[in-house]
């Protein structure tokens, strides 16, 4: 099963930094990891990938003790090693950035940086140290944040990048990243990845836990798939193909996950005017959306792409005018926004969209609630009957429409909170951040969703951080920077390397493109 | 145990609909499970008291426990509610002790049935209606703003009357009240019947309106149910007039047993309401649970009480014995969900190795 990769930096004779053998790992309901074997060598920067619930994640925890194997041995620099708990694989050197952040709230980003370590003299902490430390390290990562900021008052974004850097900063001999660029920007993932490279040629190892492709073949020199929670095998990189690697995730070809539609646009279904948030995060904007139309948006995060979708959705205050299908809707109340005719779905599921301990059903019908009540009374029965045909038509995967939505693999819940959104029939869908955290066949069902959304005459607004995505679904890109549009592509212009430029800078690469520059003034 | 469940939740079938669930789904929805423990709990000592005392088993008895359980049945109800939103009302006994005061001097004051009444339901209402707003426009939190109401009212209590009980007895109006919690239909009484209609509404709001499930909603994930539409200001303002609504009812049964208002909190009454809706399986983290685990709850806590009064136990041990049932009842949930989890696991177990070969 293990054909080797090319790293050749650390002679073959020497053990494997950690080897796992035959690792079996139950779950409630799941045998999460069924026999697997894998194994990592200092130096080496080892992608890990697979579906949603394949068990990456659970290998991952296998290595550095938080999850226990029924059966199956680890290795560990060539001696068996029993990983009760994560705190023993932190003396291992064994650490973990996971997808969940795990930084305390309220406590500065240098208390979070040394959590566990704080410096200290005389049995008393040293704050003048943990701050000079905590500002050596943000600065040798590169964010820009000052060591004294409140964890909690960070974006996602930032709070990701901390936990990073805690474990940048740590006498790490492996490095578990499950998932660690999830939350990130282009930059940010770009800086992230130039730290793998550097602790590589330090001798750490390096495992990547992702589905993002580029990712994968930027760092990585062998990938491990898993699927269903057994090992498919191990393959050199960049030697293998992406279509061969994705087969073997997904267990059969994907040619084109995108499958991009002819739609052809229809009338204007959304018209923005001098736009803007309370809080000036989002600038005065301008936009006009045509039905039938996927209008991409991208930008860095706090670029203002996502209050865009706050914004839209009436998730916060904000003035100016919105008008859907020439009519204009007041925003500010979510309430409102829907009965205007638009749907929104939040960048952060479990956050703002799930209810966590409720079934498949009751997130369903979370906002058709209205639908099914005459004077405040329920009509279970007409509920059900939806409820049902929805899980039939947007693919949800699920033992029953009781079943506790946490059950659900990520992209599952997705669907679920895709298809309530898109059954509410509105004009307008405002999709923020749409298949984050969800797996490569999951996406794949969610563009089909989104673009016949769009055929069925809905106008969609596509907030994504992964180009990709916008460059293979989008009929138009729009670029926020500084909280305004800088730049506007249509299918034509579409090129990664210009829409990611206007993003970074704010202007674009090419000068002699004016009539973009005037966009969003 | 490999029922056809676990094996979709392992193999992730082609996207076609869920495969439904068959024997499990329908027991599940009853949810016996949750509320199992309890019950065995409950007829383990209903059959020890049963051996032990021979007054126990006795029609007597049992209209002993209706009675003296009534009130704390009430407002378990209306704190149901706000725990299933996410939050606590502390000031719902004290609330029910100044309503009580209210209904009292109301009828002692010569005014009739219905004014009486509607005005200890209107007293009990506007107070919720209060802690409702200052929650949910206020953005107070609730633990502050009930624990303010728990002080305010239980002073107000003993201010109105400058702490003199208010007996009733004579009152003429009264009388339909003493009527309700001493007589019976038959050998049913009437508080019995007053007591499960109010627990069919309560249950009958929670799965069949919108509010109820808006409630479910807001508990279990409030940024959630905003997004979707949902008036969570106006849910919660509701829920808490519903709790304040619910201590005007109880003060009713209240001042009709005690023949009087008195004006002194029973300082067990809001402890024994909450254990009541903990032990019958609502989660105070909201989102979860329901007014039949809260009438199980009274119900055991009640039986229990009266096993200990039979048994001559000195009542200064009722605090010590209520407070580990609930600590034992809460601790045997978590057991009983892991307990769950390592069957179904092993079901999968089976199922997995059944399951379609790749």
């Amino acid at each position: 099963m293990h054909a080797v990769g090319e790293t050749g930096k650390t002679a073959s004779h020497e053990p494997a930094l950690v080897e796992v053998r035959g690792a079996t790992v139950v779950y409630p309901g799941v045998v999460a990891l069924d026999r697997v074997d894998f194994s990592i060598r200092a130096g080496e920067v080892h992608a890990l990938t697979g579906e949603n619930g394949s068990g990456k994640s659970t290998l991952a925890k296998v290595i550095n003790g938080s999850a226990k194997p029924v059966e199956g041995e680890i290795y560990f620099e060539g001696e068996l090693t029993e990983i009760a708990n994560p705190r023993q694989g932190l003396d291992l050197g064994v650490v973990n950035i996971s997808q969940e952040l795990t930084l305390a709230p309220t406590l500065t980003v240098a208390e979070n940086i040394f959590l566990g370590r704080l410096p200290t003299s005389g049995g008393r902490v040293d704050w003048g140290r943990l701050r000079r430390d905590g500002r050596e390290v943000l600065e040798r990562i590169g964010i820009d944040v000052s060591e004294t900021a409140i964890v909690g008052d960070l974006n996602v974004e930032l709070q990701q990048m901390v936990e990073i850097s805690r474990a940048f900063s740590s006498e790490a001999k492996l490095l578990i990243l499950d998932e660690a660029t999830s939350s990130l920007s282009e930059q940010a993932t770009r800086r992230l990845l130039a730290l793998v490279d550097e602790h590589r040629e330090k001798g750490v190892a390096v495992l990547m836990i992702t589905h993002r492709m580029a990712e994968l073949y930027a760092v990585c020199s062998t990938a491990t798939v898993l699927r269903d929670g057994h090992l498919i095998g191990t393959a050199p990189l960049p030697e293998t193909t992406e279509k061969r690697l994705v087969s073997m995730m997904v267990g059969r070809e994907l040619d084109d996950y995108y499958n991009k539609r002819e739609i052809a646009a229809g009338e204007c279904v959304l018209e923005l005017d001098a736009l803007a948030s309370e809080d000036g995060v989002l600038q005065e904007t301008s936009l006009k959306v045509n039905r039938g139309e996927i209008v991409g948006v991208a930008g860095l995060v706090g670029s203002g792409k996502a209050e865009l979708g706050l914004v839209l959705g009436g998730a916060v205050k904000s003035h100016g005018v919105a008008k859907v299908a020439g009519k204009e809707v007041k925003l500010g109340d979510p309430r409102k926004a829907i009965a205007g005719g638009i749907g929104f779905v939040p960048d952060d599921r479990k956050r703002s969209a799930l209810l966590p301990n409720r079934s498949v059903a009751e997130n369903f019908s979370l906002p058709w609630l209205s639908k099914f009540s005459r004077t405040g009374v329920l009509n279970l029965v007409s509920e059900k009957r939806a409820v049902g045909k929805a899980i039939d038509r947007y693919g949800v995967v699920t033992a029953s429409a009781n079943s506790t939505v946490t059950t659900l693999s990520g992209g599952n819940q997705q669907k679920v909170v895709l298809g309530r959104t898109f059954e509410l029939d509105v004009d307008v869908l405002v999709l923020s951040e749409p298949t984050r955290g969800v797996d490569v066949g999951a996406k794949s069902e969610i563009y089909d969703l989104l673009q016949s959304a769009a055929e069925a005459g809905a106008g969609i607004v596509l907030i994504s951080s992964e180009l990709p995505e916008l460059l293979g679904l989008a009929d138009r890109i729009v670029v926020f920077f500084g909280g305004e549009i800088k730049g506007e592509f249509t299918r034509e212009q579409m090129e990664e390397e210009a829409v990611a430029h206007v993003a970074v800078t704010g202007v674009h690469a090419d000068s002699e493109e004016p009539n973009n520059e005037t966009e969003g003034q | 145990m490999s029922s056809p469940e676990d094996s979709t939740a392992v193999a992730p079938a082609p996207a076609k609909g869920g495969s439904r669930r068959p024997s499990l789904g329908s027991l599940e929805a009853l949810s016996l499970g949750r509320y199992a423990g309890v019950i065995v709990a409950l007829i383990l000592v209903a059959a020890l008291l049963t051996i032990t005392q021979s007054t126990f088993l006795t029609w007597a008895n049992m209209e002993n426990i209706i009675a003296a359980n009534s009130v704390i049945l009430i407002l378990a109800l209306g704190a149901t509610f706000v725990v299933i939103s996410g939050g606590i009302d502390l000031s719902t006994a004290s609330l029910m002790t100044a309503a009580s005061m209210m209904l009292a001097i109301a009828f002692k004051s010569g005014w009739g049935l219905v004014p009486s009444v509607a005005l200890a339901l209107a007293f009990g209402a506007a107070a919720g209606l209060g802690n409702g707003l200052l929650i949910a426009k206020g953005k107070i939190s609730f633990l502050a703003v009930t624990l303010g109401a728990l002080s305010i009212w239980s002073s107000f209590a003993l201010v109105v009357q400058e702490g003199q009980t208010v007996s009733v007895f004579s009152a003429k109006a009264f009388n339909p009240i003493h009527e309700l919690v001493t007589n019976s239909i038959g050998p049913i009484p009437l508080l019995l019947i007053f007591d499960i209609a109010l627990l069919l509404i309560a249950g009958g709001v929670l799965r069949y309106t919108t509010f109820g499930r808006s409630l479910f909603a807001i508990g279990s994930n409030e940024e959630a149910a905003r997004l979707s539409g949902i008036n969570v200001t106006r849910v919660l303002i509701l829920v808490y007039t519903i709790a304040g609504l619910a201590a005007g009812l109880a003060c009713i049964v209240s001042v009709g047993r005690l023949t009087a208002g008195s004006p002194t909190v029973d300082s067990n009454l809001l402890l024994t309401v909450l254990a009541a809706v903990l032990i019958g399986g609502t989660s105070f983290t909201g989102g979860l649970g329901g007014v039949a685990g809260t009438a199980i709850g009274v119900i055991f806590l009640g039986v229990v009480e009266n096993g200990l009064t039979l048994s001559n136990v000195s009542s200064f041990w009722q605090g010590i014995v209520s407070g580990s049932i609930l600590i034992i009842a809460v601790g045997f949930g978590v057991l009983r969900e892991r307990g769950w989890s390592i069957r179904r696991a092993r079901g999968a177990n089976a199922a997995v190795t059944e399951g379609p070969v790749r």
